[in-house]
């Protein structure tokens, strides 16, 4: 469940005292009516509290934080394990830490790309999961596991869910949120170094098993869409 | 209520031949457009304006609803061949256009063409509702409702898969609104068991299967021409964030 409107009103209040709704949604990047609507339902995205908070120069992990339904945010942030750290290293730049490994200079030096990728939830999850994980979930929070599935295909990772995730997981509660493209590694406290350090301290074989099970993954859904697509261009052509 | 709904489907079939026109001259699916054509000449034919104008001319003894009979026939078998065709179901076409299909077609048409001859048919009447209704009659009803279903059913597995699979939203409504455009034709093989006082309900199936199976493929074609209009980016998913 988002943000209840009436703390974030209060929280809005002590960040900006003085602005009025529309120098909010200026500053914030986002729009009136959005804002206005989620106001009126009662429940606040995090995103739009994420946004305003990087307008008015505040880190969103501690405006987070200072909601109840978030208070596990609260302190020093905990750092990210390895595996968290390599799972957020888009597919495209394993591949080319691979090719970089075998071939020194081969390839322009590269810079990470930034976070989250086209898998990172699917890939988060499976780099803390010990095998009861989703099953923990979703005791939990009562989440059905083929929903918690469907968001890890849609490369989705609601805010509340990423907590509790984590909190299964045992690991520091911000990684899933960065994973799931609320917030940046920079604003979850992760060093900026961190990625390219935990994928240099791979050894070769590491880095080429994950890269290959990366692939495999990525070839099933890469052939599920195109199976789908010559369906539905089928039907086109016969019906269309 | 009833009264508006066969003018109602008559205007929709008729726009869209009318927006088939463009593709018919291109030659894309030239077929599409003889479906929808015979569509509309079916709905015209069951309206009772044009039915008993056309049967004057053919003598008065309702030999327009034969002719109607067999036009339907015609469509359900170009519609039910391009459909298996679209939803790639081998055993619906199979079922359709194979040897026992055209069989059932054959068998269909003979038994109709029996069945009318040996009714008394005198006295031009729309659905011919206004003739005293003998088991002749009944059976001759029963075959023009049966070949419709009897597509309906061949196709409706594959429909059903699309509907629940992962197409685009809008091509998924379209084939949900063709599911049930055709299950209501398997519907209306009950038509025996709802009494003559409700005679109404029968038309309101009918025509309610009719409009939901033409703007089902209407709809279909609607989501091609949408999905060709969107700029595709077919990303593969390595790169970036979709």
């Amino acid at each position: 469940m988002p943000l209840q409107s009436k703390s974030f009103q209060r929280w809005l209040h002590g960040v900006a005292p003085h602005a009025s709704t529309a120098d909010v949604c200026r500053i914030a990047g986002i729009k009136r009516t959005t804002l206005a609507q989620q106001l009126v339902r009662g429940k606040v995205a995090e995103s739009t509290l994420v946004s305003i908070s990087r307008g008015f120069d505040i880190n969103p992990v501690q405006a987070l934080a200072t909601f109840d339904l978030y208070a596990v945010l609260r302190g020093d942030p905990v750092p990210p394990t390895a595996c968290e750290l390599v799972s957020q290293v888009a597919t495209v730049d394993l591949l080319r830490a691979v090719v970089e490994r075998s071939q020194p200079g081969s390839i322009p030096a590269m810079v990470l790309s930034a976070t989250p990728h086209p898998t990172a939830v699917r890939n988060w999850v499976d780099a803390i999961d010990d095998g009861e994980l989703r099953h923990r979930v979703s005791q939990a929070t009562g989440i059905a596991p083929q929903n918690f599935s469907a968001h890890l295909t849609a490369n989705r990772l609601p805010p509340e869910l990423a907590i509790a995730t984590s909190r299964a997981a045992g690991v520091g509660p911000a990684g899933g949120l960065v994973a799931g493209g609320l917030i940046t590694e920079a604003e979850a406290g992760w060093p900026p170094n961190a990625r390219q350090e935990a994928l240099d301290a791979m050894t070769q074989g590491e880095l080429v098993t994950l890269a290959g099970e990366r692939l495999q993954a990525l070839g099933k859904t890469l052939r599920r869409q195109e199976q789908d697509h010559e369906r539905t261009e089928r039907i086109w052509e016969n019906l269309g | 209520m009833t009264a508006v709904l066969p003018w109602a489907t008559l205007v929709v079939c008729l726009a869209i031949t009318i927006a088939r026109l463009p593709s018919l001259l291109r030659g894309e699916n030239r077929v599409l457009f003889y479906i929808f054509a015979l569509m509309t000449l079916d709905i015209l034919l069951s309206i009772e304006g044009p039915y008993l104008a056309l049967d004057a001319v053919l003598g008065g003894v309702n030999v327009t609803n034969l002719i109607l009979r067999f036009l339907l026939y015609g469509t359900f078998l170009l519609m039910g061949v391009k459909i298996a065709m679209g939803f790639a179901s081998a055993s619906a076409e199979r079922a359709i256009r194979g040897p026992w299909g055209l069989t059932v077609l054959g068998l269909t048409v003979g038994l109709t063409t029996f069945f009318f001859v040996i009714t008394d048919t005198r006295g031009s009447t729309v659905g011919m509702n206004g003739l005293t209704w003998g088991p002749s009659m009944e059976a001759y009803a029963a075959l023009g409702r049966f070949y419709p279903g009897f597509v309906a059913a061949c196709l409706l597995p594959a429909i059903w898969r699309t509907v629940t699979g992962r197409p685009p939203a809008l091509l998924r409504g379209a084939a949900a609104l063709l599911f049930v455009g055709l299950a209501l034709l398997l519907v209306s093989q009950l038509f025996p068991l709802i009494p003559a006082v409700h005679l109404w309900l029968r038309s309101l199936i009918n025509y309610s299967a009719v409009l939901a199976t033409a703007l089902g493929l209407a709809g279909i074609w609607l989501s091609k021409a949408y999905a060709r209009r969107k700029t595709k980016n077919f990303d593969l998913g390595l790169s970036q964030k979709h």
